[in-house]
């Protein structure tokens, strides 16, 4: 009966430290930041969306070295 | 260097869920926007790009909280030396002053480093991007941060790039730059230098050389007669590049635009502008710098009107260390060899002033010698 107890408490504490660990992976992966940032499909087609409103951001006068 | 392609910019590595350290950190807590907003406009609403620039204390802080502390006095952080050396040079009167302000904020305050552009991204002054989907680099990777920036003088010196050069011998013992250039260092210890040759724990080469002044070592009678005569580079390296007159403005969509006038490989020894008990060497290599009495005509004229205060020609550690070189080949090699010497003639007009305290005259060139060591 005492070992029966022993290892239920460390079965409870095993699935404590796996849920919460499971908890915090999906809450992070569940965000849009991460959905979107993790898919190049997705991002292909936004950088593209912005480049065609995006003007140019260096100038084509710059020349020799820095 | 090659800018990455624009999702490639910011791409991020589900890996990163599996860093202990940065793992559970969520995006929105760096970076601000809304986590659960799909729409990608109104999502970025309110995002840091790089949360760690000019105040890292809310991102890294917590953790990292001694490098916070000294981060923003390091030179990489507050340019300081940049702002110190224009400050000299500049006019006194406060209008040009705060043109040449504005006129910095524009070209220059662009190329400086923050945790995020050494840890986890190319620099800005590259176009930025992941260097590995946002994985935290504990070292920051040679070719894409520190010669990303260091790149016309160190990367091409290191590598060996310049025709007919080759690459430093340290380059050779597959030394990256960390290996001399440490954490410590790059970071800062709290003190705000004014020059980067200041810095106390910056590198020097007896650090690893230990051996070199003793009896039994190789070379002693050479190292031990030239030891405050000459810095180590006068005799280790190899040719180098310099650059001349740097001009700033803005091109006709107002985009800011640089233009250096030439650059060129050259290796020229020189009188020692900073002689101090650390660095006591009477010659030492001169680099010439972009530097120029009309590097903000665009802005305002006559802005460094005081430009004679520093040389042009400044110390330099290039980065092409080889054991055996032209210069040191014998002795005469060097002694009595006139075109090794930054002289008078080969200084322009409008830059004699500014120069006359590193410009060896020929008196003191050092005589061809008789006697070889064996």
């Amino acid at each position: 009966m005492k070992y029966f107890r022993v290892l239920a408490m460390a079965v409870a504490f095993c699935l404590a430290i796996f849920l919460s660990n499971t908890f915090i992976c999906h809450a992070y992966e569940d965000t849009q930041c991460f959905k979107c940032h993790t898919s190049a499909k997705k991002l292909i087609e936004i950088t593209r969306e912005i480049a065609k409103t995006r003007p140019a951001l260096k100038s084509a006068e710059t020349a020799g070295e820095g | 260097m090659e800018p990455l392609a624009p999702h490639e910019k910011i791409f991020v590595d589900s890996d990163i869920v599996d860093d202990e350290n940065h793992g559970e950190i969520a995006c929105h807590e760096c970076h601000g926007g809304n986590p659960d907003d799909p729409n990608w406009k109104t999502a970025h609403k309110g995002v840091v790009k790089d949360p760690t620039y000019p105040d890292a204390t809310a991102a890294c802080g917590d953790c990292h909280d001694e490098i916070n502390e000294n981060y923003q006095k390091s030179l990489h952080v507050s340019l300081r030396p940049y702002k110190l050396i224009i400050d000299k040079r500049a006019s006194s009167n406060t209008v040009i002053r705060n043109k040449i302000g504005c006129a910095m904020n524009t070209h220059c305050s662009e190329c400086h480093a923050s945790c995020g552009q050494c840890h986890i991204s190319r620099p800005n002054s590259v176009e930025g991007g992941f260097l590995d989907g946002h994985l935290f680099q504990k070292k920051p990777p040679m070719q894409e941060v520190c010669t990303a920036c260091h790149g016309s003088r160190i990367q091409k010196e290191y590598l060996g790039e310049h025709e007919g050069l080759l690459p430093s011998i340290h380059k050779k013992k597959y030394m990256k730059c960390d290996k001399c250039h440490t954490g410590e260092e790059m970071h800062g210890n709290g003190k705000e230098y004014a020059d980067r040759y200041d810095v106390e724990n910056g590198p020097k080469c007896v650090d690893c050389h230990k051996e070199i002044y003793k009896r039994e070592a190789k070379n002693v009678i050479t190292h031990r007669i030239h030891k405050e005569k000459a810095s180590c580079h006068v005799c280790h390296s190899q040719p180098y590049n310099n650059c001349s007159a740097c001009h700033v403005g803005k091109d006709k969509q107002g985009l800011a635009f640089f233009k250096t006038k030439s650059s060129w490989v050259d290796f020229k020894i020189g009188l020692n502008p900073l002689k101090s008990e650390k660095r006591p060497e009477k010659f030492v290599t001169l680099r010439h710098v972009p530097a120029d009495k009309r590097t903000f005509d665009f802005y305002v004229k006559d802005a460094l009107s005081n430009f004679d205060t520093l040389p042009t020609w400044k110390l330099a550690t290039p980065h092409n260390i080889r054991l055996k070189t032209t210069q040191n080949a014998s002795c005469n090699a060097c002694h009595g060899n006139e075109s090794l010497f930054l002289l008078e003639k080969d200084v322009e007009d409008n830059e004699k002033g500014a120069n006359k305290n590193v410009i060896v005259p020929v008196n003191l060139i050092p005589k061809k010698q008789k006697w070889q060591p064996k």
